[in-house]
């Protein structure tokens, strides 16, 4: 989490990290959900603020929200 | 206020820079340096030459070679012609030359500001060790050795894909056997041993950039990912970071070796592992890069070197771009030949020949 806590993300989805000066392009529910672990938020918290936000269903949100985590640390940021 | 009249090699700013040019232009955007750059060349055909916006005035030297006498006697040339006083080598070849010489250039009234011959040999593939302990980081695994059966044990020991270095310079990855030997011989035929066996570390590719005072203060340093390269290996664009565990790593660098000068370390970073790849005792080329995001690291190594009580290094933003670009200058003819021929170009009464 401390790594996650230091990426900068812009309104438009650009994500950097200040540590490996490597960057990323993320969705608008992707940036929801960074934004929403940056802010120190769970999975579940993050994946019920993403079914609110986004019309989905709770189901759906919780798989989203899992496979984004999976992301994350196979890129080394969670 | 009178110029203070600085010597910067390594204007060759060509697909291989030199950091010259960098150097020369960080040394410029601090105004009240009121630096005047001479330009130290090798070779008629280096661009520093003719960028009269950067360097004021530009001599030819003769090759650092030998013990020097005709390369000091050019400097003091130098000096008499248009006041040297200070001088950057930028150059790996310059640098025994100079610091060995370090008193011999003072006493002609020239000053320098580099790491002493033992801070300089620790830059040796086969020091990296030692310094990597010294400084919390690590060394990929490596075998230094003097024969092909040491060599060929090595590589069996650290098994493949291998790197293959030479103590000073050139590496290349070698994916099998055969083509390991063959940067073997390569190697030792022009360069002599040892030749280090190293194994292939993955991970970030990061650099950092800093100047120590010789008392064991740094002077500033800036973190750098190079994003592309060319194909020479040169970054061509890059992003400044901010990698706490290598900035701490230089940061030791410089209080534990008492480290006087400029560095750049190059490292690669897995995680939380950093790995100590090379040391390089001088300024790199992308130099001006740490200039651009606010650490003027040759002004603050010229005025450490005047002894001014420097305030602390200014802190830098991770995430600012480096982008290197090609662009072309048109001049008269009247410059290469004063090159030629008299082995210098910036004179302003001279005139091409009718």
């Amino acid at each position: 989490m401390p790594h996650l806590a230091q990426l900068a993300l812009s309104d438009e989805g650009f994500v950097f990290d200040p540590q490996t000066g490597d960057s990323f392009q993320v969705s608008e529910a992707g940036l929801f959900l960074l934004t929403a672990f940056k802010a120190g938020k769970s999975d579940e918290e993050a994946a019920a603020l993403l079914a609110a936000e986004f019309d989905v269903s709770p189901e759906e949100a919780r798989r989203d929200c899992t496979d984004f985590r999976g992301s994350l640390k196979n890129f080394g940021l969670a | 206020m009178k110029p203070f009249v600085i010597g910067i090699s390594g204007i060759n700013a060509v697909d291989n820079p030199g950091p010259g040019i960098g150097v020369a232009r960080s040394l410029k955007e601090d105004a009240a340096l009121n630096a005047r750059v001479i330009g130290l060349a090798y070779d008629a055909m280096e661009p520093g030459l003719y960028m009269d916006w950067v360097v004021d005035r530009s001599f030819i030297l003769p090759y650092p070679s030998g013990d020097g006498e005709a390369y000091f006697d050019r400097l003091s040339f130098i000096r008499k012609q248009a006041g040297l006083e200070f001088v950057i080598p930028n150059l790996d070849a310059e640098l025994p030359l100079y610091i060995k010489n370090a008193r011999l250039i003072e006493e002609r009234g020239i000053r320098t500001f580099l790491p002493t011959m033992e801070q300089f040999k620790l830059r040796g593939k086969d020091r990296l060790g030692e310094v990597a302990g010294r400084i919390g980081v690590k060394l990929p695994k490596t075998k230094v050795v003097t024969s092909l059966d040491q060599f060929c044990e090595a590589v069996e020991e650290l098994g493949l894909p291998v790197m293959v270095k030479g103590s000073f310079y050139k590496a290349w990855a070698a994916y099998t056997t055969t083509q390991a030997i063959a940067h073997y011989h390569a190697l030792v035929a022009e360069w002599g041993y040892p030749v280090i066996v190293q194994s292939i570390v993955t991970g970030d590719e990061l650099n950092v950039i800093g100047v120590g005072d010789g008392e064991g203060k740094s002077l500033g340093a800036v973190g750098i990912k190079k994003i592309s390269v060319t194909a020479l290996g040169k970054i061509w664009t890059g992003v400044t970071v901010k990698q706490r565990a290598m900035l701490e790593a230089a940061e030791r660098f410089t209080r534990e070796f008492k480290w006087r000068g400029p560095f750049e370390l190059e490292c690669i970073v897995k995680g939380d592992d950093v790995f100590l790849i090379e040391i390089n005792p001088r300024f790199p080329a992308w130099v001006y890069f740490a200039t651009g995001v606010g650490v003027n690291l040759p002004s603050r190594l010229v005025r450490a070197a005047l002894g001014e009580d420097l305030p602390p290094a200014p802190d830098y933003d991770a995430g600012k771009l480096f982008v290197r670009y090609s662009y072309e200058l048109v001049t008269d003819m009247v410059k290469f030949q004063q090159a030629v021929t008299r082995g210098e170009v910036g004179m302003t009464h001279d005139a091409m020949p009718t």
